[in-house]
């Protein structure tokens, strides 16, 4: 039937599939969700909301999806109105769909959301914040960076304050990059680099002794784009790791800071069993050699 | 046999990417256009990206690369043989590109501040840009379309392009390969968009249909571009892909490089020196299989859970969804397997190597009032997003040039002739089938064509490929479906006499695997730093000839070409600086 | 061919299709138009043996009526 729709004038669609949205087969209801996407009618959008509480997931799913993909800001008005739904899966919906809206109106909204009782719906009102890269949000957002129960909400949380490289913030990284959780302390490593967070380079170098390789990778590449003299001792271990992409990380590293000291330990990785590091170790061995005229 | 007649402004052949693009872009520039969109199949699943893309590879984001580094890094990935123009072109509306597709509702990975997550794989500037959600990239543009009031027209085969007598395009012939209906289409404008040409090569298997590329593409726009008169350039540097195999899918290194993934030998080792997705890098490939090393694998059961299952619900989701029935079928869990890789059949695509249609920096032919965008234009290393950028430069150019011009008056004996040529196999009652046709052709070019190439193999090629140029006319067929894969014979045989006389011409190795010349093993500069053309000459006949370089825009600087250089394959003690 | 039994790869469950009540998606939507419905039986099926194994037909039927059958190797 979809397909057959697909056939007509987009306006003469509309009406048929807001209708499908109160069909009582699941699959309509859900086919109908998923077509009305991007539909930006006060109707459509109506109807989509009221698909937020329908009682199969799927198609609130594909009702928020729909409604995210709306890019006109008067829906995201209606949306608002609804933030504080008692569905948690229509609350979540509906910051989902505001994300990519950017509209500051969703500030307040999406803070008043923070301690919600649902993860789902902390980790999109979070995500909401850290894409209007709300300045004032951001004392509640670090509170969830660092002491959520939920690990998917620190992660997304620490990932949202990743814009800006005030005090706050730099404390509530340095606390993340020691969480339990290693995909946590993976976005940690990679925000300080973002960021430049200078003052947790000591932090980040003791994270090249992380017991997870992705914590290391995402630690050498922020010293890189630290500069970090500090790390070149350690960085320089790093290039005979066992795990071939942290030996191309910790070169690449190398070449940014570019300290001669490594140019020995450098020279020995250029010939590196794995190609990867051995063009990661020239880059960063003649980098060396030209910065320092060594040639 | 009844005739349809249609009148547009601009005629777009091929519904995939770039058509759609330059369709709605016609129509934005200029509403009052009468456009229309022909497809061979049907426009809500056709071309390449029918179940849609994991990523953009070539996206030039500011911030994270410059147009002027593209230029450069496409400059040597292409060995020289570019008209920077054209990737300037490219690179310099990527991003507003970007934009628009992300404004449309096509979904990039943005990382938590809602910035484009843009992964460094490439050496000098970044360019890879994931789209998790890709697979719903051709509904948007449906939806576009149908905003845009696009005319289409679906499961119609165009077979030439409608000449003027002052030589410039005028429309297009086509017919239904459902009803067989013939159909006259004049135009002032032509865009041809019909991708790249899939089914040259036989695959390893033998299927004439398990091509990597959608075998819906068979060289349409290749040939029909031809018998119009327009130039075609670097038709002897072929595409050939890694695939999975016995699976005609990618392995998709790129989509895994970013999350650690790698190609490796049989030792689990990375083989692979050359940063590109290239001739280079095949050329490393076939050396390994060759060497005793392989088979080549993609690997990644080295990586965690959580990066295996993301990367698993990027590649089984969107281009390729069938790879995860797959790997279920043959018992291979990403967690523990390598997974074995192939080298695909061969190709022309300018989108993932640079055989096409000779386009400027305005998506023009040779040839007036005839455009072309997407992997048939040759705009080297162009992929998906060159397309959708092509598309719109195409459609903006063949709204201005439309503007000034009246439709041409039609040639009835042009439009006679290709109605006895295109229907004949239906009148014909006994012959040979297409498919027993196209296989002789394709496994003769495999016999000849497939890299390493020498001379002595295809100038016989050339000669076998006359004998199927005979069997052309021996083809008969019971339906206008069957007709359809006639009439592909006859494109796939062009394509393949362009590829052996432009292979034959180029008397140097060049692009690695792509155009590996046994018998002329080095690269030769001074000789054959040009683009080597192929045009119908006004005889009719097949010239290939010299196209002196443009000018470079952007000269590569004298460290940055000795880094490049160190990249290349070698003995890996010169690898280094140190002299 | 009518010798030998080919197994088409693309397997319509006739109980599910509903191309007899009017449905075309699968065969709108394939890119190689080898689908078509049969006569017979007024259901959708293969006419041609030349699938690409691209899954469109299988994604978008509104009754998942179709498998496409990949074993260990495509051919």
């Amino acid at each position: 039937m979809m397909s057959l729709l697909d056939e007509l004038d987009p306006d003469a669609a509309e009406p048929i599939l807001i209708a499908a949205l109160q069909d009582p087969a699941r699959e309509v209801r859900l086919e109908a969700a998923r077509a009305l996407e991007a539909q930006d009618s006060p109707d459509a959008v109506a109807g989509l909301l009221k698909a937020l509480e329908d009682v199969e997931y799927s198609v609130r799913e594909a009702a928020a999806q729909s409604l995210s993909a709306v890019k006109n800001p008067a829906v995201g008005a209606l949306l608002l109105e609804q933030a504080d739904n008692t569905d948690a899966g229509v609350r979540a919906g509906i910051f989902r769909a505001l994300r990519e809206l950017r509209l500051p109106a969703a500030t307040l909204p999406a803070v008043k959301a923070l301690p919600d009782e649902e993860a789902r719906v902390r980790r999109e009102a979070v995500a909401v914040l850290g894409w209007l890269k709300a300045h004032s949000a951001l004392p509640q957002m670090v509170v969830l960076a660092t002491s959520d129960p939920d690990a998917e909400v620190r992660r997304a949380a620490v990932g949202a304050i990743g814009f800006s490289a005030e005090t706050l913030v730099s404390k509530a990284v340095e606390s993340a990059l020691a969480d339990s959780d290693w995909q946590v302390r993976e976005v940690a490593a990679a925000v300080i680099g973002k960021l430049g967070l200078q003052e947790l380079a000591p932090a980040l170098i003791a994270a090249l002794n992380d017991s997870h390789w992705q914590v290391r990778l995402k630690a050498a590449h922020s010293l890189g784009r630290l500069r970090e003299g500090g790390a070149v001792a350690a960085l320089c271990d790093l290039l005979f790791d066992p795990v071939s992409n942290l030996r191309k990380e910790a070169a690449l590293a190398l070449g940014e800071i570019s300290d001669p000291a490594s140019i020995d330990p450098l020279f020995e990785a250029i010939s590196d069993s794995d190609p990867d590091v051995r063009k990661a170790a020239n880059l960063a061995y003649c980098r060396i050699k030209a910065l320092h005229d060594l040639c | 046999m009844q005739t349809h007649n249609i009148e547009v402004d601009i005629l777009v052949i091929g519904g995939g990417t770039a058509g759609p693009m330059a369709a709605i872009k016609t129509r934005q520039k200029n509403p009052a256009l009468k456009v229309l969109l022909l497809e061979k199949a049907n426009v809500k699943r056709s071309g390449a990206i029918s179940m849609g893309m994991d990523g953009l590879n070539n996206a030039v984001i500011p911030g994270h690369a410059t147009p002027e580094q593209y230029v450069r890094e496409i400059t040597v990935a292409n060995d020289g043989i570019v008209n920077q123009k054209t990737l300037f072109a490219y690179a310099e509306n990527s991003y507003a590109m970007i934009e628009e597709l992300d404004s449309w509702g096509v979904k990039f990975e943005k990382d938590e501040n809602g910035d484009y997550a843009v992964k460094k794989v490439h050496h000098m500037g970044t360019y890879v840009l994931p789209m998790p959600e890709g697979h719903d990239i051709k509904k948007v543009l449906y939806r576009k379309l149908k905003q845009a009031r696009v005319d289409i027209t679906n499961r119609l085969v165009a077979t030439r392009v409608l000449t003027a007598p002052d030589g410039r395009a005028a429309g297009a012939l086509a017919f239904d390969c459902r009803t067989g209906v013939y159909t006259v289409i004049r135009a002032k404008a032509v865009i041809l968009c019909t991708g790249a040409a899939g089914r040259l090569g036989l695959p390893a298997s033998g299927y004439l249909f398990g091509t990597y590329e959608n075998p819906t593409n068979a060289g349409d726009g290749y040939s029909m571009a031809y018998h119009a008169g327009a130039e075609l350039s670097g038709i002897e540097c072929f595409q050939i892909n890694p695939l999975i195999k016995d699976y005609n899918g990618p392995a998709c290194a790129y989509v895994t490089g970013p999350m650690g993934g790698y190609t490796a030998n049989a030792r689990g080792e990375r083989f692979i020196e050359s940063d590109y997705w290239s001739g280079q890098m095949m050329q490393e490939f076939h050396q390994e299989l060759a060497g005793g090393k392989g088979p080549v694998f993609l690997k990644i059961n080295h990586l965690a859970e959580e990066t295996i299952m993301n990367i698993e619900n990027i590649l089984h989701g969107n281009e390729r969804p069938s790879r995860g029935r797959f790997h279920e079928g043959r018992g291979t869990d990403y967690r523990t397997d390598m997974v074995e890789m192939n080298i695909s059949e061969i190709g022309l695509c300018s989108g993932h190597s640079a055989s096409g249609v000779w386009v400027n920096e305005r998506a023009e032919t040779t040839v007036p009032g005839l455009y072309a965008a997407g992997d048939l234009a040759c705009v080297p290393h162009n992929y998906m997003l060159g397309a959708f950028v092509y598309g719109r430069l195409a459609g903006e150019s063949a709204a201005d040039y439309c503007a000034g011009i009246e439709l041409a008056a039609v040639d009835a004996a042009q439009v006679e002739a290709e109605r006895q040529r295109i229907f004949a196999p239906l009148a014909r009652g006994q012959g040979l089938s297409p498919a027993q046709v196209e296989f002789k052709l394709r496994r003769l070019v495999n016999d000849y064509l497939q890299p390493p190439k020498v001379a002595r193999r295809m100038e016989i090629g050339l000669r076998r490929f006359e004998d199927i140029r005979a069997d052309l006319q021996k083809m008969a067929v019971s339906n206008p479906h069957e007709l359809m894969r006639a009439a592909e014979v006859g494109f796939i045989l062009d394509c393949a006499e362009m590829a052996a006389r432009a292979s034959l011409f180029r008397t140097e190795s060049r692009w690695g695997l792509y155009h590996y010349r046994q018998d002329y093993p080095d690269r030769n500069d001074a000789n054959w730093q040009v683009h080597v053309q192929v045009k119908k000459d006004h005889s009719g006949n097949m010239q290939v000839f010299k196209r002196a370089l443009e000018p470079y825009l952007v000269e590569l600087e004298e460290t940055e070409k000795k880094v490049y250089q160190q990249l290349r394959i070698q003995p890996r003690e010169t690898i280094s600086c140190r002299r | 061919m009518a010798f030998s039994q080919i197994d088409f790869p693309v397997k319509v469950n006739p109980e599910a299709c509903i191309a007899d009540k009017g449905c075309t998606v699968c065969i709108d939507v394939c890119p190689l138009d080898v689908l078509a419905i049969d006569p017979a039986t007024g259901k959708a099926g293969m006419k041609y043996d030349e699938c690409w194994y691209c899954l469109p037909c299988e994604k978008d039927c509104p009754t998942q009526a179709i498998t496409v059958d990949i074993p260990y190797l495509l051919r």
